[in-house]
């Protein structure tokens, strides 16, 4: 057993556990958008930064991936980790503008406007890979995936037409915490062809 | 595993999702107290780490050996659970998760309480199903026997190949063992490839070579059957009677469809108006001819745009190899302006520097063919132009060779016709299905040239060889979810074979007891489940969800319901993700259903309908795929029908039909979904519950009687159902009102009357007169039905005073 401290109070996990999971054990509050119980955790949204301190000096990190370590300090309410999350929030709400999931979380954490530019207001994808990786882990079919790359990149099939490799379960759309993948599956999802004549038995 | 049920159930606080919403205290104290529930606790996150961990120390120190899990979506989040538990001896089908979240907490404003109420209902009925699973053994897969090639075609040499390059011994059945033969007929299928003959003829030498490839001489291929592993390969022998029969432990299908030439109306006449296929023996045989050949790629005119770029790609090779060796010859390619060039930058150069053009045409302006010239309108200026020719050369007509057609019947391939063959299959998650169908190969599966072909027989070699060498190592296992038939009781009708859209399902080989049972092919088999309510003898049972388990489960569930309150069926593929997201985006909608989820619709035996009303719910909704997107084919068809069947029998015994409805949902769009539940909620409301009088349980009893146990009402659905190869069939609307009046309300009518008599007899054991049994079913006359039974020996008859009277035998 691994024992540290979360906001100064002490936990006890396994070894192998992640803070994020250590502090949802405990009850403590971190948000997160790209983490799901369901598949591996892959660190891409940012919002579960926490902060670590060793004397006196702290480092930030993503908690949902930082392995639990003997002795260690995390806060998750601090005055860093509070700005810290409202600059990510303003950073989502200008990308994507459009998701309410997004809004509603912002709102919460008390965030409603954001000082960066809005590109696509009808954005609603922040790319946190969520789709894609159950698709390969959950699913096992790796139907969609992040194409192209940089400021280029985003959720779809190959070649951006519907393919026969997603059997239409829904998973993606599930799992998507901010609603994107409701309008983005009807271009990857194909009806199956039915007219079907094979001989006669 | 060990047999006695031991279940342990875990309910998830996920944070501020479940916890603020159910009255969880209230809900773990009332599954504490229930006596089928081993252990029963609360964790904040049973699926992080830390609630992994204890689960599992928890299944160590109770012994669990069933889990049920409340908490979100089982689709996205019981795979983890199985991963988790699987060194623990927990299989497939021994968790089961209920959304508290999503099904529950988050879809309605009914107090904490109430929603603690209703979660304890979906995990008693989702327990009572865990108790009674009969966890099947994981059945281990061998491949004894070599894989065999049939059809013939030239992708059977690059299979072969491979699976000699693997290692693995291999049959090759061959039509004609000639390479040169081969060869020299090859042009039929593959025009303009003669630059690749060098590489096949040392492909096919190489296998003649291999040792571990053995070439069978055939004649055609005459029967299959069998299951992976173990099947039958039977060939005519030419000029003899009888067969040769093989034993096969895979089967690869090389299949080269067949190039003919156009038709008279297309304007071919053999001479000077030509095809590709009779062209290229001219000027590979004999001397080029001089003049003006113009090549007229006119795919899309006969309809064939899919294959425009092979014959693009063999007239440009034989255009080429005319303009390099003739000096007074010319050509021109002709070809629509759809169609994409398919030369590379320095083919292009090429053609320039041979003075060979290619020109397109107006695909508005269908070009005409004259004698002498070939009339075509320009792209560029849209003046109709003239070309001279001395000799046209057309498109070959490409099609599916009537021996491939042969050899996919007897392979049981799914085809459409005039269409190449389309490998149908379900569409599941790779986990559950074994292996994909018969690996296929060649021309005739889809357009293609020489180079595609062969590397389709080599990945089906390769994905074969693949499986042999899993099946020898030992870790080949079939999924956990087929069917599996119980040979003893299967009367050998059939239906399973022809409904089931895997091709899964074969009679066994070499029983001649004139039954002839049948065998689900585990590995093909993608537990669809529609063969399992189709049995009119329950022969069949899908392993680890069997109809006991949902009786099981609604009997449980039913006899909780409350009101109008009501049972609803989700498929996996629709109804469910729709509810999961109903949930998700936190939709409200009336609190009174109850979702269990079920792979597939079609899997739902009637009985299992009929006992939910048995035990008092009073409305039963399935929602399920919109038809055509139906992942089981046509297991929302074969519902439909179920459903119906249901239907009438609540009209004959005087129920309202409402009290069943079949709906579709797209998982895409929960507000559908929403209304769906709500508009079936008022409907229920309006009707209320089902009086517990004695003479509706009566009649219930009837009705579960006749559906379960009546096997001729349960051969007549089945034969009614939608066939897979079939694009008519009963249930279409030309013949629905003559089959269901003629056939099906007649028969149903007789032998619900029965049930019902029976039911009297078993309920009492004293003599009814004929008179009194008419009062008491309020019919004319019951004579004719008490007859039937007496003799199939259910009652027995006797006289009093020369009145007669019958009396349960038993």
């Amino acid at each position: 057993m691994i024992k540290f401290n979360i906001n100064d109070t002490e936990v006890e996990v396994e070894p192998g556990c992640t803070v994020l999971e250590a502090a949802r054990q405990y009850g403590f509050d971190i948000p997160t958008l790209c983490h799901h119980e369901a598949v591996a955790p892959s660190g891409a949204c940012r919002l579960c930064m926490v902060e670590l301190k060793e004397g006196d000096w702290s480092k930030l990190v993503a908690s949902c991936i930082y392995p639990v370590a003997e002795g260690i300090n995390i806060y998750t309410e601090t005055e860093r980790i509070q700005n810290v999350r409202k600059w990510l929030f303003e950073m989502l709400l200008a990308k994507c503008p459009a998701s309410t999931e997004i809004k509603e979380m912002a709102s919460k954490y008390g965030v409603n406007v954001t000082r960066f530019p809005v590109e696509n207001p009808d954005e609603e994808c922040m790319l946190c890979g969520l789709c894609t990786r159950v698709c390969e882990e959950i699913v096992g079919l790796s139907a969609i995936s992040l194409v192209d790359r940089g400021v280029y990149k985003k959720v779809g099939s190959p070649f951006a037409q519907p393919t026969d490799i997603c059997v239409a379960c829904g998973c993606c759309v599930t799992i998507c915490p901010t609603g994107a993948m409701r309008s983005r599956i009807e271009a990857v999802r194909r009806t199956p062809a039915v007219t079907l004549t094979p001989l006669a038995l | 595993m060990n047999d006695i049920p031991k279940i342990g159930v875990f309910l998830c606080e996920c944070g501020e999702k479940i916890k603020p919403l159910v009255d969880l205290p209230a809900l773990e104290k009332n599954l504490t107290s229930e006596a089928d529930i081993e252990y029963c606790e609360t964790l904040p996150y049973p699926c992080l780490a830390p609630g992994l961990n204890h689960i599992i120390s928890k299944v160590r120190e109770k012994k669990l050996n069933r889990l049920v899990v409340a908490g979100c979506e089982g689709r996205l989040i019981l795979k983890k659970f199985e991963t988790a538990l699987e060194s623990e001896g927990f299989e497939k089908g021994q968790i089961d998760v209920i959304n508290l979240r999503g099904h529950v907490a988050a879809v309605s404003d009914i107090s904490a309480e109430k929603k603690a109420e209703k979660g304890a209902k979906l995990i008693k009925a989702a327990v009572a199903e865990m108790g009674a699973l009969i966890p099947s053994i994981s059945a281990k897969i061998s491949i004894d026997n070599p894989p065999i090639i049939v059809g013939g075609g030239v992708a059977s040499f690059a299979a072969a190949m491979e699976l000699s390059r693997q290692g693995i011994d291999s049959l090759l059945s061959l039509g004609e063992t000639d390479t040169e033969l081969i060869l020299n007929n090859l042009y039929k299928y593959f025009p303009g490839e003669r630059r690749n003959y060098g590489r096949l003829e040392k492909l096919i030498k190489g296998v003649k070579d291999s040792p571990q490839v053995e070439i069978i001489p055939r004649g055609d291929l005459v029967d299959f059957s069998g299951i992976t592993g173990n099947y039958t390969v039977s060939f005519a022998v030419p000029e003899e009677t009888g067969t040769l029969k093989y034993k096969a432990g895979a089967v690869i299908a090389c299949l080269d469809g067949e190039l003919s030439t156009p038709g008279p109306e297309s304007g071919y006449d053999g001479t000077t108006i030509l095809c590709q296929t009779d062209f290229e023996e001219i000027i590979c045989t004999s001397e080029i001819p001089n003049g003006q050949t113009v090549f007229w790629l006119n795919d899309y005119e006969t309809g064939q745009e899919e294959s425009v770029h092979l014959s693009a790609r063999s007239a440009w090779v034989m255009g080429k190899q005319i303009m390099q060796n003739s000096p007074k010859a010319k050509v021109v390619i002709l070809y629509n302006e759809q169609m994409p060039l398919p030369l590379s930058t320095f083919e292009r150069a090429e053609a320039r520097k041979l003075g060979l053009q290619w020109i397109p045409y107006d695909k508005s302006v269908q070009p005409v063919l004259q004698s002498g010239y070939i009339s075509f309108g320009s792209i560029n200026d849209h003046l109709e132009h003239e070309l001279p020719w001395d000799r046209v050369v057309l498109s070959p007509a490409r099609k599916i060779d009537k021996k491939a057609l042969e050899v996919a019947k007897v392979l049981g391939f799914a085809h459409g016709e005039n269409e190449f063959f389309y490998a149908h299959h379900a569409r599941v998650r790779p986990e559950m299905v074994g292996r994909e169908e018969i690996s296929f190969a060649g021309s005739a599966r889809c357009f293609c040239n020489l180079e595609t072909a062969l590397s389709q027989g080599k990945k089906a070699g390769k994905k074969n060889a693949e499986l042999v060498k899993k099946a020898k190592d030992g870790r080949l296992f079939s999924p956990r979810f087929v069917s599996v038939v119980d040979p003893d009781k299967c009367v050998g009708c059939g239906q399973c074979q022809e409904l089931c859209d895997c091709n899964a399902i074969s009679v066994i080989e070499g029983e001649d007891s004139g039954v002839l049972p049948r065998v689900v092919d585990p590995m093909v088999c993608t537990g669809g489940g529609t063969c399992v309510a189709a049995c009119p003898y329950q022969a069949i049972t899908l392993q680890n969800s069997t109809t006991q388990q949902r009786e099981a489960r609604v009997i449980s569930l039913a006899k909780q319901m409350d009101g109008d309150e009501f049972i609803a069926f989700a498929c996996s593929w629709s109804g469910l993700p729709a509810a999961d997201n109903a949930g998700i985006r936190g939709l409200k909608y009336d609190h009174k259903n109850h979702i269990l989820g079920v792979r597939c619709l079609g899997l739902i035996d009637p009985s299992v309908m009929a006992m939910a009303f048995l035990k008092g719910t009073p409305g039963l909704l399935l929602v399920g795929c919109v038809p055509e997107d139906c992942h089981h084919s046509f297991g929302v068809d074969h519902t439909w029908s179920r459903v119906n069947l249901m239907k009438k029998l609540f009209s004959l015994s005087g129920f309202n039909r409402q009290r069943i409805a079949l709906a579709h949902a797209d998982l895409n769009n929960s507000e559908e979904f929403v209304r769906t539940v709500e508009n079936f909620s008022k409907v229920l409301a309006t009707l209320g519950p089902i009086e517990k009088t004695p003479e509706n349980q009566a009649r219930l009893q009837s009705i579960y009687r006749l559906v379960k146990y009546n096997s001729r009402i349960r051969l007549l659905l089945s034969s009614g159902l939608r066939r897979p190869w079939e694009t008519t069939y009963k249930g279409e609307q030309q013949y629905a009102l003559a089959y269901d009046r003629d056939d099906f309300s007649e028969a149903l009518k007789e032998e619900f009357l029965k049930a019902r008599l029976e039911e009297i007899f078993i309920a009492e054991k004293r003599p009814f007169s004929t008179a009194e049994l008419a009062d008491i079913l309020s019919e004319a006359s019951v004579r004719e039905q008490l007859d039937e039974l007496a003799a199939e020996g259910i009652i027995s008859l006797s006289y009093q005073e020369g009145r007669p009277f019958y009396k349960s035998i038993n």
